[in-house]
């Protein structure tokens, strides 16, 4: 049976990666990650090893934590907007990404990204990545060639 | 760039994770694993337990009213003995036991009466004991007053009116009553020797006047009282001669009939009973709670639809920005 300083070990980078096209920053990504865990610490006892994989399973909680994140980032930017327009500062989403991908990635929506996270990225199969998103596979499939066609349109562009 | 390219790309960029984030997680992880919440906890125990409490109640409201009583049989209630003097009442369960009755004066006129209820078993003897009652009553030097036998499939009953020499009236009730089994007995017992004196003095006072009458002139006038005196004696001779006789013998009105239809025979609980009994109330309890709790159930379902469609707009309008 895996502990959760195995599946920790194990699945960090994936969990880290998947946050970081969600969010679309690395920093964000990086306090969500670490939120990700001990979240997932106080909910070991409920995962269930036969009813998905410790990788599925910490998505799940990473995306529920993302998406708290989403909303207080919400409410945070209404307010400040009614002062004045906030600044975005934007680092580049992942080493090795050239600049017409990492451009067409900022026109991509989350949902978009996390899409493409799920099933290009950490190369989940439809159902495990429609299983964390929460919808059917068929709609997960339909969803990533969406993002995809539209990640192409943007690349040719910005090229 | 071609679709198989661009997923090269990005696999090839995948983030790592930075040395702080994971030294980070791998002191959470070196945190003892904190106890797991309570599965059962008030709240939850008050989400179950305020719903089953209102079934209850509805359905304790909804058996408790009130229902139409069961029709319970009547209690064999004992035939009453009516008269002015009541050998015994009730029933004689064992006929064995020869009814008591009072002896018939040997000097005094009386008018002597006695009934007699039996039951007997099946509508054949009802016949057959109404024909030894005759016989009975033949053989004590008695005879039969009236005799209404009614017999059917189930039930019979026969009403006989037997006159039996008063010296044996105690005889043929003994022997009427081992016809069957005693259900009710009554005696009435009426001394007419009182009138028979008091006519036996008029008659000798009228006689005494209509020998003065006759030792008189014999005028119109005085043959006619003669002849009033002595229509008025002879009415009264026939009279004391009429209750003379019938205070010779006694009556005796013997009823036979057979039982009453037996109510239905109720089932002695086994030892499965309460468990029966448990299952009927669970089942009721079930049809109540399946009546009050599913449309319930409809809507919290539709509730929870309509939530989740809520959160998946929410959620998408949420992920729909760059």
């Amino acid at each position: 049976m895996t502990t959760f300083a195995q599946a920790a070990e194990r699945h960090l980078d994936d969990v880290y990666g998947y946050l970081v096209w969600f969010t679309g920053d690395r920093f964000v990504a990086e306090d969500l990650a670490g939120e990700t865990f001990e979240r997932a610490l106080r909910l070991w006892h409920r995962f269930d090893e036969q009813r998905g994989s410790p990788r599925t399973w910490l998505c799940q909680v990473a995306r529920t934590v993302a998406l708290d994140h989403f909303r207080s980032e919400r409410r945070r930017l209404r307010r400040e907007e009614l002062a004045a327009v906030p600044e975005r500062y934007e680092q580049p989403l992942a080493e090795g990404l050239s600049p017409e991908i990492e451009s067409a990635l900022r026109v991509l929506t989350a949902g978009e990204r996390e899409v493409i996270a799920l099933r290009v990225v950490l190369e989940l199969d439809a159902a495990t990545a429609a299983r964390v998103l929460g919808i059917s596979p068929t709609n997960c499939t339909t969803r990533l060639n969406r993002a995809l066609k539209k990640l192409e349109e943007a690349i040719d562009v910005a090229a | 760039m071609s679709q198989p390219d661009l997923t090269r790309s990005l696999r090839a960029a995948r983030p790592v994770a930075p040395d702080e984030l994971r030294e980070r997680v791998r002191l959470v992880a070196a945190q003892a694993a904190p106890p797991p919440r309570r599965l059962v906890t008030w709240r939850r125990a008050l989400v179950v337990a305020v719903p089953v409490a209102a079934a209850a109640i509805a359905a304790g409201v909804l058996l408790t009213r009130p229902t139409r009583q069961a029709e319970q049989p009547l209690p064999n209630v004992p035939a009453v003995s009516h008269g002015s003097v009541a050998a015994s009442g009730g029933v004689l369960a064992n006929p064995a036991l020869a009814p008591t009755i009072p002896q018939p004066s040997a000097t005094r006129a009386q008018r002597y009466t006695a009934s007699l209820d039996l039951r007997v078993p099946t509508v054949g003897a009802v016949s057959a004991d109404s024909k030894r009652a005759v016989a009975i009553a033949a053989s004590l030097g008695g005879y039969e007053q009236s005799v209404n036998v009614s017999t059917g499939k189930a039930s019979g009953y026969a009403d006989i009116r037997l006159r039996i020499p008063k010296t044996r009236v105690q005889e043929a009730v003994r022997r009427l009553a081992a016809l069957g089994r005693i259900v009710s007995e009554n005696v009435n017992v009426q001394d007419l020797q009182a009138g028979l004196n008091a006519t036996a003095r008029t008659i000798q006072a009228l006689q005494r006047n209509l020998a003065a009458l006759r030792a008189q002139t014999q005028t119109a006038l005085v043959q006619r009282r003669i002849l009033q005196l002595t229509a008025r004696i002879q009415k009264l001779q026939r009279s004391e001669a009429s209750t003379v006789r019938e205070a010779r013998y006694a009556t005796v009105a013997l009823t036979l009939a057979t039982p009453p239809a037996q109510p239905a025979k109720q089932h002695r609980p086994g030892p499965l009973h309460g468990l029966g009994t448990a299952f009927r109330w669970i089942g009721i309890g079930l049809v109540y709670a399946l009546a009050i709790g599913a449309p319930l159930a409809a809507l919290a379902v539709l509730v929870w639809l309509a939530v989740c469609a809520l959160r998946r707009r929410r959620e998408d309008r949420l992920l729909s920005r760059p």
